[in-house]
């Protein structure tokens, strides 16, 4: 780092505080005094939140990897060991937060805030149907939205990786009929599918939709000729 | 029971993304383990706080993730300090420039920690990925700890006029 003038203007106050905080880079004590102050001032912990939003994606360049089933059975036997559920339990059971985090909603989770769209509950009834594609064989799982108003599938990357030479193509599949491409899937942890007309109205019939791993460029032939490496069914919400 | 039931697909659904942090963040497994379990329980708990919270689901559960790792390697590292360890603080682990930065490019931070000096970018980078604290930061710039605040502290001042724009 070089010296340069000394009038650069600093952050100062609660700002740089809050901003400290999100970075992570205060000592322990700081760090405790900051985590109270959010507690207990709200344009405090809104500052926290306006620098933990914007840093977000930053976060990107974390590497899923997928946990060791033995630590959901001790997270299961910390919360619901006794038949006593955790005290705050019942707050699961607000509406609003089943929407934001939970149940079907866990797509919405990453996707209809995501996207910045409003909550469900104050949106007009315009259907939206959603698939969570995954697969027991493989770790690649993404979470498909798709808003017939905008006629637009946004995907949402959760987790698995293709080859540098190959590629994901996604298809849909209704009843019998053999998989129609949706086109290759661009990179990326967002990525929105524009279908044409004809493919618009199998996915508002809720068809399935797939992915396949193909070489890059996506399948040559048309048809998937790699394996599936997730699949999931289209559902209103 | 329908909440547990909701808690089960949350978990499906984020584990890896909130491991991932908590790996980066702790470097031990045993201990990121450790980590993603509290970070759980905590969702559970704190569900409420979501509530009040302007952030999008998962931005608000990576922050959770990522608050109690960099609390959990705090608090070790003051424990640590003075012990042999310390030479292992003085070396953290591979560059923090030289971390890949995957996805969402076209994000807005991304283009404003272009605007600041590299080496200022990258220590921003770093402090959030791995959770770096001053003093780390201090020992590997070689500067003194309240050189490396004003830096930072200028750097964010840059930042959020770039943000705000």
């Amino acid at each position: 780092m070089t010296p340069t003038d000394h009038h650069e203007p600093e952050l100062g106050g609660d700002e740089a505080l809050a901003a400290e905080y999100v970075l992570g880079v205060l000592p322990a004590s700081e760090r405790q005094e900051a985590a109270r102050r959010i507690e207990t001032d709200v344009d405090f912990a809104r500052l926290v939140d306006r620098w933990e939003d914007s840093f977000s994606p930053l976060a990107a360049a974390y590497v899923p990897v997928e946990a060791p089933a033995a630590v959901k059975q001790a997270i299961d036997r910390r919360l619901f060991a006794s038949s006593k559920t955790a005290p705050r339990a019942s707050l699961w059971n607000s509406l609003a937060l089943w929407r934001g985090l939970a149940a079907a909603a866990v797509v919405a989770l990453a996707l209809v805030t995501a996207w910045n769209m409003q909550p469900p509950a104050e949106e007009p009834a315009a259907p939206r149907l959603v698939a969570s594609l995954e697969s027991d064989e493989t770790d690649v799982r993404y979470l498909a939205f798709y808003d017939e108003t905008a006629q637009t599938i946004h995907l949402s990357h959760v987790a698995g990786a293709r080859a540098p030479d190959q590629d994901f193509e996604l298809w849909v599949i209704e009843g019998d009929e053999p998989p129609a491409s949706l086109g290759v899937i661009a990179t990326g942890e967002r990525v929105d599918v524009h279908p044409e007309e004809t493919l618009r109205t199998k996915l508002s019939a809720g068809a399935v939709l797939a992915v396949s791993l193909e070489p890059g460029g996506g399948s040559p032939t048309g048809q998937p000729t790699g394996p599936v490496v997730a699949v999931g069914d289209l559902r209103s919400i | 029971m329908r909440d547990r039931a909701a808690f089960d697909l949350l978990y499906r659904q984020t584990n890896a993304k909130l491991f991932g942090v908590c790996l980066r963040v702790l470097t031990d497994r045993a201990e990121a383990e450790e980590a993603l379990q509290e970070v759980y329980v905590k969702i559970w708990t704190k569900a409420d706080r979501y509530a009040v919270s302007d952030l999008s689901p998962i931005s608000w559960l990576v922050a959770v993730a990522r608050n109690h790792a960099i609390d959990r390697i705090r608090t070790r590292r003051v424990k640590q300090t003075g012990l042999d360890e310390a030479a292992e603080i003085a070396d953290p682990t591979p560059g923090p420039e030289a971390l890949a930065v995957a996805g969402d490019e076209g994000a807005r931070v991304h283009h404003c920690l272009e605007e600041l000096e590299a080496d200022r970018a990258a220590a921003v980078r770093g402090a959030y990925l791995v959770g770096e604290s001053y003093a780390e930061l201090a020992e590997r710039h070689g500067v003194p700890l309240n050189t490396m605040r004003t830096w930072l502290r200028r750097s964010l001042m840059k930042l959020k006029d770039c943000l705000e724009r």
